[in-house]
């Protein structure tokens, strides 16, 4: 016998042993048992320590509701504290340790707490720890969160894997208890795609916890026999250890399932997956959720609730005392002084609070109706009660029910509000449902087994009728109707001790009295001032008998009182689960350019553009500093020739009759009559006039362009253009496909490039100055006979071109340049080495493209054509973005040569104030020119065209420069682009 | 002859695996063509499509198998198609579809765009079902379909075509990381 409260009976496998270690100490269980019931089999009662009081904790539940046995479960970076050992499933192994204590778990040092509760009750902390100011952080808060709080986290990154994963159904079935199978049998026999899911490691719900019939044979047979038949369904889907978390938009649906929870390992496999579920049809058969009533002393491990000790008894073979006592309100109770006494366990008294007649006669125990129970005793444990009448009755366990709440959770994810059902003294499902929800069983207020079994076969056949699925012949299964009388009793008022409402956050009834006295009337208020209904289990035992006591304080009804808002998720989900797989390397898709292989092999240092991985720079052996590398290849490309892989830049081919008159309409400047061979620099506005992308754009055909865009914004200028193709013009015979990933491309950049390209190009395509000149583009021939693009366009203001060849000969293309300019002493150059040269050019690119940009800072009003419409014109001529003193692309050096300049300096005029009224403007991008051997800038000044020559000082406040700087133009190298024309 | 010669790579470098009863392959041979339908020339691409490949168009969302080329016509939006084919010259690919439609559509050459990998087996439901948030059962999802969606943050045309074989296509650049998601999801679920 694995212990010594182990009884006949159960749903265990006694015929293998499982080892397990709680605190250290070596025990056995079966399979079949949970944590909490092995622990009770061995007679442990004590497993933890509570919020803030530090006193002992034991097992109260049966399931996730549990509030009070939480455990860290397992070791090293696998520990995972505030598990609630109700629900974790024993395997080999495992091993457990009780939380929230200081020395040992028997021995707390910080039970002193419990002595200082006079001082610790609600809002304390509000109120106690408020000077001196300074204090808070330093000594109170580190002190309240060293000894509050609950288990501990291992600090070691989960090394569990996870998963996500999508379902689809006609039907979501959430509970497999009487109500979810006997829909789940009605729906599946339909020939319906079903999914089934239950929180649980066996389905049937209470029907294993309870002793009921269910078409003549036991209630856990028949769940058994259900579910055989469900899993013999291929179209239905039987989801274990899984519980929905969460109701969503039309008919989602989020579900947590459990994969290796109850394994010692995971064997690389993910442990948990979060499974977005999408329903046409939900039926919520989620049962209820026992209450317990509130009296002195009624936190001591060993009271219990009632359900829960018929569930240990009958479910998993288990004594949850050897002398227990019954305290209730209701019928239901009265089951476990039945259920107990049939397996041998001795019922020493049943405390019924109401003044009836005796339900049963329960041999050997005393009947006490009307009664009270006031106060408990025992120090870790309960050794016995007092009633009302003063009368000692020595128990090790007390069960106690204060009648069910329906599981409405679900039904309120969409702001739905539970009604207040008096005569079952019960929240039950309002109005506001999620479309597609019905609710059946206990989660609807129908308790018995009869009518849960009627209500979930009843809610399937309508749900299918809506669906059009004929509904197979045949009735729900049969059961008799238990009784199910309750009253609506709350808490002993004869309690002297504190009487515990929430055992998770050590909410006391007194908590409650004392927040209403203190002005805290509505509930969400109430919750937040006491810290009722928080944490791991939300408050699943405690909220109603808090409701109860907060309406009787108001003097108003529990309806008017009402809950506070059920959110999802039902029950924890772990972060990790959230994440999924997108953890370290994997939180986000890698792009690489067709060279990317290449330029690995050439030692490139890679930076990330969005998802694109580009080379920055290409160090070469003896470069021991980035400017060395880039001043190099900066150099090297206007010396002679460079070779930049430019295939992230956004490709967008266009074509149709009406593609010209389109393009006319997305860009700033006149498209409309570019030349077929001709590329023209294209500037794009928004909506409301600011410049927010540019690029250039090729006339390949009379209907064929091909545009290029930025790198960041590729995906934006696609969207708008479809936007505007199918909103704005659907009339315009224009068509877009997306050509980024289809073309690899290169810049060839620097006076010999065009010697370097004519080994390339085919030999019958002239690339002369007079052939092909600049802003000239075509269809090539590559390297004999490949097809290929050629742009004469030119970002570094070199002689330069783009040449384009489909992405599969793209690496093979880098390597033939290189090799073709070998005689050239071509090298390749990466992002930084282009910055610098867009800088020395006075190209504006993202860090001056900022969202608030005008065409008329850039220097470009005349681009924007007054001679035809575009996106963005009417709205740029807004006067405040033509201010004649309004911000100008300038460029910026240092008076001193020798000094840097830092991104982001504001200007400021001589011995002006650092404020925001003395501002004139500021840096956007800098750069190190080795080409003028210092620092240059580019950056937004007042007026800045009518100030050529004036000194003004880059002031940047973060790093501590203040640096004078003159305002030049912004072209630093060949204003007047006699290079890129050669 | 010219003193370089261009070497085509496939995104995949060919890639090929078994996984128990999953095969997973890249299709690096097959060229994919859009056909942009011209406003208001239904009628005549419906002409140029019999004449010339010996198909008719499919409706958006479905596929239709071509006389010629052994090719293929995803239906992808409403003016546009996609004619996945064996090219007699995948550097001619374009050419070849234009060729045969005239000026009843639109085209752009798409055999670089995409990396196309091909799923089969009894596991390969089980495996997407991780990724893929389409409803592949075959009733919702026939052999013949074809949509776009998004798995794993990457942009993902499926065709179904055959019981338990799926051709997956994804953006080129991304390839490796579609690759690792969709091993990731056949070792999650294998086994």
């Amino acid at each position: 016998m694995s212990g010594p409260y182990r009884i006949d009976g159960g749903a265990i496998d006694r015929g293998r042993s499982l080892a397990f270690r709680f605190d250290g100490r070596s025990m056995t269980g079966h399979p079949g048992d949970t944590l909490a019931s092995a622990l009770l089999a061995n007679g442990v009662r004590l497993v933890g320590r509570s919020f803030k009081y530090h006193r002992p904790r034991g097992v109260f539940s049966a399931g996730s509701e549990e509030p009070s046995a939480l455990v860290e479960l397992r070791n090293g970076a696998h520990r995972e504290p505030n598990t609630r050992a109700t629900v974790a499933e024993l395997f080999d192994g495992l091993e457990a340790f009780g939380q929230n204590y200081r020395g040992s778990l028997r021995h707390d040092l910080l039970a002193v707490n419990d002595l200082l509760a006079p001082f610790l009750s609600a809002g304390f902390y509000y109120k106690t720890f408020m000077w001196p100011k300074s204090f808070w952080e330093r000594v109170y808060e580190p002190a309240i969160r060293a000894s509050a709080g609950l288990g501990r986290l291992s600090g070691e990154a989960d090394p569990d894997s996870y998963d996500k994963g999508f379902l689809h159904c006609d039907l979501l079935i959430v509970g497999a208890g009487p109500a979810g199978l006997a829909a789940a049998l009605a729906a599946g026999r339909s020939g319906a795609r079903v999914i089934l899911a239950d929180e649980d490691f066996v389905m049937g719900g209470r029907l294993n916890a309870e002793t009921h019939e269910v078409n003549g044979r036991s209630g856990t047979d028949w769940a058994a026999k259900a579910v055989r038949e469900l899993a013999s369904m291929d179209r239905v889907r039987l989801l274990l250890r899984t519980t929905v978390v969460g109701a969503w938009d039309h008919g989602v649906y989020s579900a947590l399932e459990r994969r290796t929870d109850h394994l010692a390992a995971s064997n690389g496999k993910p442990r948990q997956i979060l499974w977005r579920i999408y329903s046409k049809r939900a039926i919520l058969a989620a049962g209820a959720t026992e209450r317990p009533i509130a009296f002195g002393g009624n936190d001591r491990p060993g009271v219990m609730l009632a359900g829960a000790v018929r569930a240990y008894a009958n479910r998993f073979a288990v004594g949850a005392g050897r002398r227990v006592g019954l305290f209730t309100n209701n019928d239901d109770g009265w089951r476990t002084a039945a259920d107990l006494t049939a397996r041998g366990i001795e019922v020493a008294a049943v405390i019924d609070v109401r003044d009836r007649r005796p339900l049963a006669d329960v041999p050997g125990a005393r009947i006490l109706m009307g009664g009270r129970v006031t106060a408990t005793w025992g120090r870790r444990g309960l050794k016995g009660v007092e009633l009302a009448s003063g009368e000692r009755i020595a128990l090790d366990c007390l069960a106690v029910s204060g009648g069910w709440n329906p599981n409405v959770h679900l039904t309120c994810h969409h702001g739905g509000r539970p009604l207040w059902r008096p005569e079952i003294t019960a929240f039950v499902p309002g109005g506001g449902l999620p479309e597609g929800m019905t609710v059946a069983g206990a989660a609807n207020g129908t308790f018995t087994t009869a009518a849960a079994l009627a209500g979930g076969h009843r809610a399937a056949a309508a749900v299918l009728d809506g669906l059009g699925v004929s509904v197979a012949a045949g009735e729900a299964p049969g059961a008799s109707d238990e009784a199910a009388g309750v009253s609506a009793f709350w808490h002993v008022r004869e309690s002297r001790g504190r009487a515990w409402l929430d055992l998770q956050n050590d909410v006391t009834v007194k908590d409650v009295v004392q927040a209403h006295r203190e002005g805290f009337r509505s509930v969400e208020h109430l919750k937040r001032y006491t810290t009722l209904g928080m944490a791991t289990d939300q408050g699943k035992t405690a909220n109603v008998g808090a409701l109860a006591i907060m309406a009787e304080q108001t003097g108003r009804t529990i309806a008017e009182t009402g809950t506070t808002v059920f959110r999802p998720p039902y029950t924890p989900v772990p972060i990790a689960a959230f994440a999924g797989r997108s953890r370290g390397r994997e939180f986000r898709p890698t792009r690489l350019t067709p060279s990317h292989d290449w330029a690995a092999g050439q030692g490139a240092v890679f930076i990330e553009a969005g998802m694109w991985l580009r080379a920055q720079w290409f160090p070469r052996p003896g470069e021991t500093h980035w400017r060395q590398s880039v001043d190099r290849e900066v150099l090297q490309t206007r010396g002679s020739v460079g070779i930049c892989d430019v295939t992230t830049l956004g490709k967008i081919d266009i074509q149709g009759r009406d593609a010209a008159e389109f393009l006319n309409k997305v860009y700033a400047n006149g498209f409309a009559k570019l030349a077929v061979g001709k590329v023209r620099y294209g500037l794009m506005l928004r909506e409301d006039g600011i410049a927010y992308d540019d690029g250039t754009t090729a006339r390949l055909g009379d209907h064929h362009f091909v545009m290029t865009t930025t790198t960041a914004n590729a995906v934006l200028v696609f969207r708008n253009m479809e936007f505007a193709r199918q909103c704005l013009w659907p009339g315009l015979d224009v068509h877009l496909i997306s050509a980024t990933e289809q073309w690899a491309q290169f810049a060839v950049a620097g006076p010999n490039s065009r010697s370097l390209l004519r080994k390339i190009v085919d030999p019958e395509h002239d690339i002369s100055n007079e052939a092909f000149p600049f802003m000239a583009c075509g269809e090539i021939g590559v390297c004999g006979g490949t097809p290929g693009r050629l742009f004469r366009i030119s970002f570094s203001g070199e002689l330069a071109y783009e040449i384009a060849v489909p992405a599969r000969y793209g690496e093979s293309l880098m390597a033939a340049l290189m090799a073709a300019g070998e005689e050239f002493d071509a090298f390749a150059y990466g992002t930084e080495a282009l910055g610098v040269m867009r800088v020395e050019k006075g190209h504006a690119a993202g860090p001056e493209l900022i969202g608030q940009t005008t065409a008329r800072m850039l220097g470009m009003q005349r681009t924007v054509s007054k001679k035809k419409d575009c996106i963005g014109n009417i709205l740029s001529e807004r006067p405040e973005m033509n201010r004649e003193d309004g911000l100008e692309l300038m460029g910026f050096r240092p008076i001193d040569r020798s000094q840097e300049l830092s991104a982001g300096a504001h200007f400021l005029a001589p011995g002006a104030e650092a404020t925001m009224e003395n501002d004139e403007g500021w840096l956007t991008s800098v750069a190190w020119s080795p080409e003028l051997g210092h620092a240059i800038g580019l950056g937004f000044i007042r007026n800045g065209h009518a100030r050529v020559g004036e000194t003004v000082r880059a002031w940047d406040g973060v790093r501590g420069r203040d640096v004078p700087v003159e305002i030049v133009s912004a072209h630093f190298l060949d204003p007047d682009g006699e290079r890129l024309r050669g | 002859m010219a003193e370089f010669a261009l070497k085509a790579r496939a995104p995949l470098d060919g890639y090929a695996r078994t996984f128990g009863t999953i095969s997973l392959a890249e299709e690096a041979g097959l060229s994919l063509v859009s056909a942009a339908v011209p406003q208001g020339g239904d009628d005549a691409l419906a002409a140029a499509l019999a004449a010339g490949l010996g198909a008719a168009r499919p409706a958006t969302g479905d596929s239709a198998l071509c006389d010629r080329y052994g090719a293929r016509l995803l239906g992808m939006q409403p003016d546009q198609m996609f004619i996945l084919f064996e090219a007699p010259d995948p550097d001619r690919a374009a050419e070849t579809v234009g060729d045969a439609l005239g000026p009843a559509a639109y085209v752009t050459d798409q055999s670089d765009s995409w990396a196309m990998l091909r799923i089969a087996g009894a596991g390969a439901r089980a495996a997407l079902e991780r990724i893929c948030m389409l409803d592949l059962d075959a009733a919702a999802f026939p052999e013949g379909r074809v949509a776009r969606t998004v798995m794993e943050h990457l942009a993902v045309i499926i065709l179904r075509d055959g019981t338990d074989r799926f051709l997956l296509m994804s953006p080129r650049s991304s390839a490796r990381s579609f690759l690792h998601a969709v091993e990731v999801s056949i070792g999650n679920t294998a086994g």
